[in-house]
């Protein structure tokens, strides 16, 4: 099969992946009874309950909602937030950059240490510096991101003023509308609010990587290639970096791919110790108040992007190891 | 195992020193921009405010939710407002007239009103303000559409002259003034130009604020309204950003990047009293904390439900409960003890609290022919109670369960998702059969506060109260327009209600505030951020 078969099986499943969320995200909401009951006053009566239902639509079948819902997501219209009587899809995209930068800053810290970390780990074995390593790699994992974004709240932030407790200066919203000229300037100021939050995520994906790193690579270092390299004379860094690294980056690539989406949902807990004002937080709400339209809007920009970055992942396994023929 | 050679630690050793490099680097940016970002403050004269929530809406024919409202007293006014002693007074009105049915107002403007833009403010404005969110096509679900205009039984306005509009509605009301109140008044011209989806995020002011900014979960912005007539607000600007987290907002307000936060959660009030930099200010709010009794035939089968349907039983439950005490050690906050349904200040009724008085409960039940069992139990109930929607709410549910308990009375306690499962039971009139509850009253009127109870089968009587004694009351009231005459109507329907022992009446929940040493504000009782 050709790159462009593949691409377009991929496509189509995405596609099956993307509608199947949304059918399983549409029913587990609805079954948690009529949200209808969120909408109205304290003192509405059965009358006023029964209009407002109507207004919604939450009085019809929930096979014709599903009907109505699928035909505007067709039409790129997912109908407007029952919280914020806007466009839930336009609401949703509006907090997205923030969620994307948060993403992508913790990725690049647990990436910019883990890989690192793990290839010290792995060429320090048995020594202290690999224990070391694992000893902080386990603590990273153990510690929930809640009660770590919670400390560095009370003690960076509070006790010792060396970053903004909570909130955010746009940066990649002015990116996304063409103004780099803003997002540039914005950018010393951008960064003291993401290191707190971006740490948080990253700390549990850091350890994760560099755990992955170190097995990996030490699997590779005994190979009988590694030892060839060496034997021909190439310095230890040509070694590591282009012939054991190389080849132990399939299993961390992969796992990039998962880890993409869990940093995504690891988003929620953070963006509310920190006041983050991200997609994450915004589901969580939309959740808690039953704002179907919203829920739905986000779990089809967070399903499309995890399926694209996982797509994105398969062909750079294509890439990186010509051996491979994804079927 | 893989050792290492001295050659090989050097070319580690290089890439180690080139990512030292790339760190410090980064550290040394990150410290520029960390200092300039604190540099960067807040000028003194914009008040920051936190809470917990962001506005719903900003178009003033859909704002709803209580957070929002604060927002929305800035952005616009009123034909009357209420004082933070719960008196109606005039403000975009000079004056208010009932007519003689009692089915309309006549309210004759101020002169000097304007919309942001300049214009005029008139009664052709303030008839928009009544008849855009009752307007069926837009299917408005807020506070003004879904509760004020049902409750008032609004049927249209009258435009007297530029300066005079009238208020029509089906039948008397008397509470009628106050419900007025909460009506925003906001311009036609501005107003007709947006689309609802637009005006849901675009204010156009008539009040002392205007919106410069909405960053949705972040922040909302104000700043002085140049077009507004009456005197000047105390501050060039508000800024209420949003912080979710409780301890984050309390970091925010110690490190003095907040003026005033709300929602102080109780193991937080010493920290703040004892920062140095800002105090804890309480106020008994007018959301009553109750447990109902729920009346509904579907508990009728269960022993714990039959039991609650006799009114000694429900009166032995309320003596059972040390409400000062679950105050104390729960909400660690002195509260206003709820006698009856009635706000404090505007409780003419001369009704004390049950006291804690476990003998005297145990005696009740003995009476009604509740005794114990050789296992000690009388009968079993289920208490029902959200999770996080009140403070303490589940620890509260269960400390009543262990007092119930105590007397003989087996009480489960049963969390439930608020939004989910509790509201769509209560709505139902299914909670229970006893359920903790909080609902909202009024600072202004007794009788608002009475406004659960509208009929028997009213949408809020979540416990099917239906003793025709009290609901004959409403027909009196509606006789007589002399608010003397109607107070003794009050006292009476009181009377009866708590005699019938209607509601496990706990407290008015004390609304904590954090509020910086370096300005001088007072809470409300009405869950306003109001800057009066």
């Amino acid at each position: 099969m050709g790159l462009a078969g593949l691409l377009a099986q991929r496509l189509l499943q995405s596609f099956v992946v993307v509608v199947g969320v949304t059918l399983v995200s549409f029913a587990t909401l609805h079954l948690g009874g009529d949200p209808t009951y969120l909408y109205v006053g304290e003192h509405a009566s059965s009358e006023e309950i029964a209009a407002t239902r109507a207004k919604l639509g939450f009085d019809q079948p929930l096979r014709m909602q599903y009907l109505r819902f699928a035909r505007g997501l067709v039409h790129g219209d997912l109908g407007d937030s029952l919280t914020f009587h806007e466009p839930a899809l336009e609401i949703v995209l509006e907090r997205f950059p923030a969620t994307l930068e948060l993403t992508c800053a913790a990725m690049l810290i647990a990436l910019a240490l883990g890989i690192p970390l793990g290839v010290f780990a792995a060429l320090h074995r048995g020594r202290p510096l690999d224990g070391g390593i694992m000893l902080l790699a386990l603590v990273g994992q153990s510690i929930p991101s809640f009660w770590l974004g919670i400390m560095l709240v009370l003690f960076v932030g509070l006790a010792w003023h060396w970053l903004p407790i909570s909130g955010r200066v746009p940066l990649l919203d002015p990116l996304f509308a063409g103004d780099w000229r803003t997002a540039w300037n914005n950018l010393p100021q951008a960064l003291p609010f993401l290191v707190m939050p971006s740490v948080t995520i990253a700390v549990f994906s850091l350890a994760r990587t560099a755990r992955l790193v170190r097995s990996s690579l030490l699997e590779v270092l005994s190979q009988d290639y590694v030892r060839t390299a060496r034997a021909k004379g190439l310095s230890e860094w040509r070694v590591i970096v282009h012939h054991a690294l190389r080849n132990a980056w399939l299993p961390v690539l992969t796992m990039l791919g998962l880890e993409f989406g869990f940093l995504l949902s690891g988003v929620v807990v953070v963006e509310t110790v920190f006041s983050w004002p991200g997609v994450g937080r915004l589901v969580f709400n939309a959740i808690n108040h039953r704002d179907i339209p919203l829920v739905e809007a986000a779990v089809i920009v967070f399903s499309l992007l995890f399926v694209s970055v996982n797509l994105l992942v398969d062909l750079l396994y294509m890439r990186l190891d010509p051996r491979i023929r994804l079927t | 195992m893989n050792r290492l050679t001295g050659r090989q630690r050097r070319g580690i050793g290089t890439s180690m020193r080139s990512f030292a490099l790339l760190g410090t680097m980064y550290a040394l940016g990150l410290a520029v921009s960390c200092a300039a970002a604190i540099a960067a403050e807040t000028p003194r004269q914009v008040l920051r405010i936190g809470m917990a929530v962001d506005a719903d809406s900003l178009d003033p024919s859909e704002a709803d939710a209580q957070d929002t409202m604060s927002i929305a007293h800035l952005l616009w006014g009123t034909l009357y407002k209420t004082s933070s002693d719960g008196k109606l007074d005039p403000y975009f009105a000079l004056s208010a007239k009932l007519s003689d049915d009692g089915r309309a107002y006549t309210f004759k403007l101020r002169p000097d009103l304007k919309c942001e833009n300049g214009a005029p403010l008139t009664a052709r404005d303030v008839a928009y303000s009544f008849d855009h969110p009752a307007d069926p096509k837009f299917r408005f679900t807020g506070h003004a559409a879904g509760f004020v205009l049902p409750a008032l039984r609004y049927t249209g306005t009258r435009i007297d002259d530029p300066l005079t509009v009238t208020i029509e509605f089906a039948a008397y009301n008397p509470i009628a003034l106050g419900l007025i109140a909460e009506m925003f008044i906001f311009c036609r011209a501005p107003y007709e130009a947006m689309t609802p989806e637009y005006a849901a995020s675009h204010a156009s002011a008539t009040g002392p604020y205007r919106l410069v900014e909405w960053r949705h979960d972040d922040r909302v912005v104000l700043e002085r309204n140049k077009s507004y007539a009456l005197p000047a607000p105390a501050y060039d600007g508000v800024v209420f950003r949003v912080i979710p987290e409780a301890s984050t907002r309390t970091a925010e307000l110690l490190a003095g990047n907040l003026d005033i936060m709300s929602g102080v959660v109780a193991d937080q009030i010493e920290a703040i009293n004892h920062s140095g930099t800002a105090k804890v200010a309480s106020v008994a709010s007018i959301r009553r904390i109750y447990v109902g009794f729920n009346q509904n035939p579907k508990f009728a089968a269960t022993p714990g439900g039959r039991a609650i349907k006799d009114p000694r039983v429900r009166r032995a439950l309320q003596f059972a409960v040390d409400v000062p005490t679950l105050c104390d050690a729960l909400l660690r906050t002195p509260c206003a003890r709820m006698a009856t349904m009635i706000f404090p200040p505007n409780d003419k009724t001369g009704i004390r609290a049950d006291p804690y008085d476990p003998d005297r409960a145990e005696a009740l039940l003995d009476q009604a022919g509740y005794k114990r069992g050789a296992d000690g139990v009388r009968f079993a109930l289920t208490l029902q109670t959200p999770r996080g929607r009140y403070p303490n709410d589940v620890n509260i549910a269960l400390a009543i369960a262990q007092y119930l308990s105590d007397i003989g009375v087996k009480t489960t306690v049963d969390v439930l998702d608020f939004a989910s499962v509790f509201v769509p039971l209560v709505r139902q009139h299914v909670a229970g059969p006893l359920f903790l509850m909080g609902s909202s009253g009024a600072s202004w009127s007794a009788l608002y506060d009475l406004s659960d109870f509208p009929a028997a089968d009213g949408g809020a009587n979540y416990t099917d109260f239906a003793d025709p004694e009290f609901f004959a009351g409403w027909r009196q009231i509606d006789q007589t327009h002399d608010p003397a005459e109607q107070a003794k109507v009050v006292r009476g329907m009181m009377n009866v209600f708590h005699e019938r022992g209607t509601w496990l009446n706990l407290y008015f929940l004390p609304d904590l505030y954090g509020v910086s040493d370096k300005i001088s504000w007072r809470p409300r009782a009405d869950e306003l951020i109001a800057l009066d």
